[in-house]
């Protein structure tokens, strides 16, 4: 099959997105405690480290050592299984995004694509595991053996299937224009031309409507009725203590991370930065460098966007939410494939 | 390296299959039928049918089980009781029997000549999508109006009686109600009287909200 | 030596038969059910073994909607079991074979 350097390479291509997520999503977590606390104006934590630059750090500490409380009378082997299936089917969605073009290790003739893993169903496969990542919450509000916890278990699981669905539609309009649902050549059919042949130009419906799906999806204000406090203590990750509710807790923020580089890839041209074809040439080093931090900031853009919707809007009622999912969103994305399909068909520009 | 990989997912397959029949906490059951369909999807990829093993994910592992677990959880199914009253030598019956079937069935494969596998590419999304618009567009078109039907089935299941509309008012006294308004086992036609004592007592058994009856 | 047909077959029988004997031993209804949604799977696997090995798309286009068919099948199972549990609050198969309430 392949030689071992290949074997190597992919080790440390998945070592090294892991490290990436992990320190993104630790300092998202940083990041919305500051930024909430200055929206709403006061400061956020500052005293660990310079400005609270080591507080992930101290909170990852106070998780290892707190006191891990197992319920009497829930069932043991579901009761860690459910944060073990969320954690999972939040980390396993990394490995199809493409964090930049092929770069060239400068010194010798190796090529890595910056991707680490490269399918051509990449976009499907990501839908089928965040399909996954709904028996995390179901699992943990059964059993969890409290009533809280399984309304808001049952609750949560029921919006995030009925969001499934508007997720999956609103991005059939992308599949359309790009004729593939293999993601880098996603972003390779939005490179060249200096951001003009982003998608979300050509799809802004179906931008809006997988914005909302994806904060529906991940459970976030202002659809976080399952897990918010003042509603039903904290949902389907009541009972849960230490280190497991800090594996539920990374995955929600994996979640957020993940949903927002789907967005950076599929609408606004994954690692493409604008001006950049007049100062570097392709497939050197540097090129490489920027196209990831190109990616890497467009990324925390989405993720300073779920913090700011987050400290601005009021959440919805359930039964509010299950009406907007089903009566207003789906229609719309269908309305969405109709009339993408019907230009496509008219105009064949593309 | 894909036979290692193969007899680990058959082995994964039939190790979860057998904990499905096995496991008396229906629970646990379908837990390890999502086992079993994570393993089969991980074979489709091996058989060089990635688009097929996403969507046996997404619709199997990821929707079908959601509902069964769903409805586990909802109607507190609790575990099955060791055999009460049952014939003392179905299990093991089924078991022997089984196993003949097997053997019958591996006998035959095994002695017929296989054809040579090779790398192919009809798996990918956009051979299924060609021959799924063009030839065979009927049966896709059918099985759209199959999901029509089972959509307006399960809805038209789902709801809860509905004899009454939802405008229904009561006016105050004692009240005759027929049987077939108050009782959800008895025929629509049933129409032996119910005599209820007071107009609280008709609400409850109606299911009315009795602050919507208007006051004398 | 790459796996065989054979071995695909097989293991689809196997599959087959764990799901029947699960059909004939369980009680409850829903773990029935699972069971038949585990015979249908080993029939997709044979399918698409099949497709691979013959180099026909036509098996896994009837795996996609034997698919289709399996989720219309559990919506509207799924609506019976429920509307079975209301009436009669359990679902024990040996209980309800005789059709009264």
């Amino acid at each position: 099959m392949d030689t071992a350097l290949d074997i190597v390479l992919k080790f440390a291509a998945i070592t090294v997105a892991f490290v990436v997520v992990l320190l993104v999503v630790a300092y998202t977590v940083l990041a919305e405690r500051r930024v909430l606390g200055f929206i709403q104006g006061r400061l956020g934590p500052n005293r660990v480290g310079p400005g609270g630059l080591f507080q992930p750090f101290a909170d990852l500490l106070k998780f290892i050592l707190k006191e891990d409380i197992v319920p009497d009378k829930s069932t043991r082997f579901v009761y860690v299984l459910a944060p073990v299936i969320a954690t999972m089917a939040a980390l396993m969605t990394m490995i199809v995004y493409p964090f930049g073009p092929e770069i060239r290790i400068p010194f010798t003739s190796i090529t890595i694509p910056l991707v680490v893993a490269h399918f051509d169903i990449g976009l499907l496969y990501v839908l089928g595991i965040t399909s996954i990542g709904v028996y995390g919450i179901m699992l943990a509000g059964w059993s969890s053996n409290n009533k809280y916890s399984l309304m808001g278990g049952l609750r949560s699981s029921a919006q995030m299937i009925s969001y499934e669905l508007a997720l999956g539609l609103s991005l059939i309009g992308v599949i359309m224009l790009a004729g593939t649902l293999d993601l880098a050549q996603i972003v390779d059919l939005q490179s060249g031309w200096h951001g003009t042949r982003w998608f979300i130009l050509f799809q802004p419906l179906g931008f809006v409507l997988y914005m909302i799906a994806a904060i529906a999806e991940t459970n976030r204000v202002p659809f976080d009725l399952p897990e918010a406090e003042t509603e039903l203590v904290a949902g389907f990750h009541t009972e849960y203590s230490a280190m497991k509710f800090a594996l539920f807790f990374l995955a929600e923020y994996i979640n957020m991370f993940t949903v927002s580089m789907l967005a950076t890839t599929l609408f606004l041209g994954g690692w493409n930065v604008p001006f950049i074809d007049t100062f570097l040439e392709r497939g050197t080093f540097l090129f490489g460098l920027v196209s990831a931090l190109g990616f890497l900031v467009k990324v925390i853009f989405f993720l300073f966007m779920y913090i700011w919707i987050r400290g601005t809007l009021p959440r919805f009622r359930f039964d509010q939410l299950m009406n907007f999912g089903w009566k207003i969103l789906l229609p719309l994305a269908l309305l969405n494939i109709f009339l993408t399909a019907t230009i496509i068909y008219f105009f064949p520009n593309f | 390296m894909l036979t290692l990989l193969f007899i680990l997912f058959a082995g994964m397959a039939i190790g979860c299959g057998l904990a499905v029949v096995a496991q008396r906490n229906p629970l646990y059951s379908a837990i390890s039928l999502v086992g079993v369909f994570i393993s089969l999807a991980c074979l489709y990829v091996m058989l060089a049918a990635p688009f097929i093993a996403a969507v046996q994910v997404i619709v199997y592992a990821g929707a079908i089980m959601v509902l069964v677990v769903f409805v586990i959880m909802l109607l507190n199914v609790e575990q099955e009781e060791r055999g009460r009253n049952r014939l003392k030598f179905l299990v093991p019956t089924a078991v022997v029997l089984a196993a003949v079937l097997i053997a019958e069935v591996a006998f035959i494969l095994f002695s017929v000549t296989n054809p040579t596998p090779a790398v192919s590419n009809i798996g990918l999304s956009s051979s299924i999508g060609t021959q799924l618009f063009t030839r065979y567009l009927l049966p896709f078109e059918i099985t759209s109006i199959l999901l029509l039907m089972a959509i307006v089935g399960a809805m038209t299941l789902a709801r809860r009686g509905g004899l009454l509309s939802n405008e229904a008012r009561l006016i105050p006294g004692a009240q005759q109600l027929p049987r077939s308004l108050v009782d959800p086992r008895a025929a629509p036609d049933d129409l032996r009287l119910v005599e209820t004592d007071s107009t609280v007592e008709a609400g409850h058994l109606l299911g009315i909200d009795q602050r919507n009856t208007p006051k004398d | 030596m790459e796996p065989q047909l054979s071995w695909y077959l097989a293991l689809s029988a196997v599959l087959f038969t764990i799901g029947v004997t699960g059909v004939i031993i369980k009680r409850n209804v829903i773990a029935m059910f699972m069971c038949i949604e585990l015979m249908l799977n080993a029939v997709n696997l044979t399918f698409v073994a099949f497709a691979s090995f013959f180099q026909d798309v036509i098996g896994q286009l009837f795996v996609f909607i034997v698919m289709t068919v399996a989720a219309a099948e559990a919506a509207v199972g799924l609506g019976i079991i429920i509307a079975i549990f209301r009436n009669r609050e359990s679902l024990d198969v040996d209980e309800a074979s005789i059709l009264k309430l």
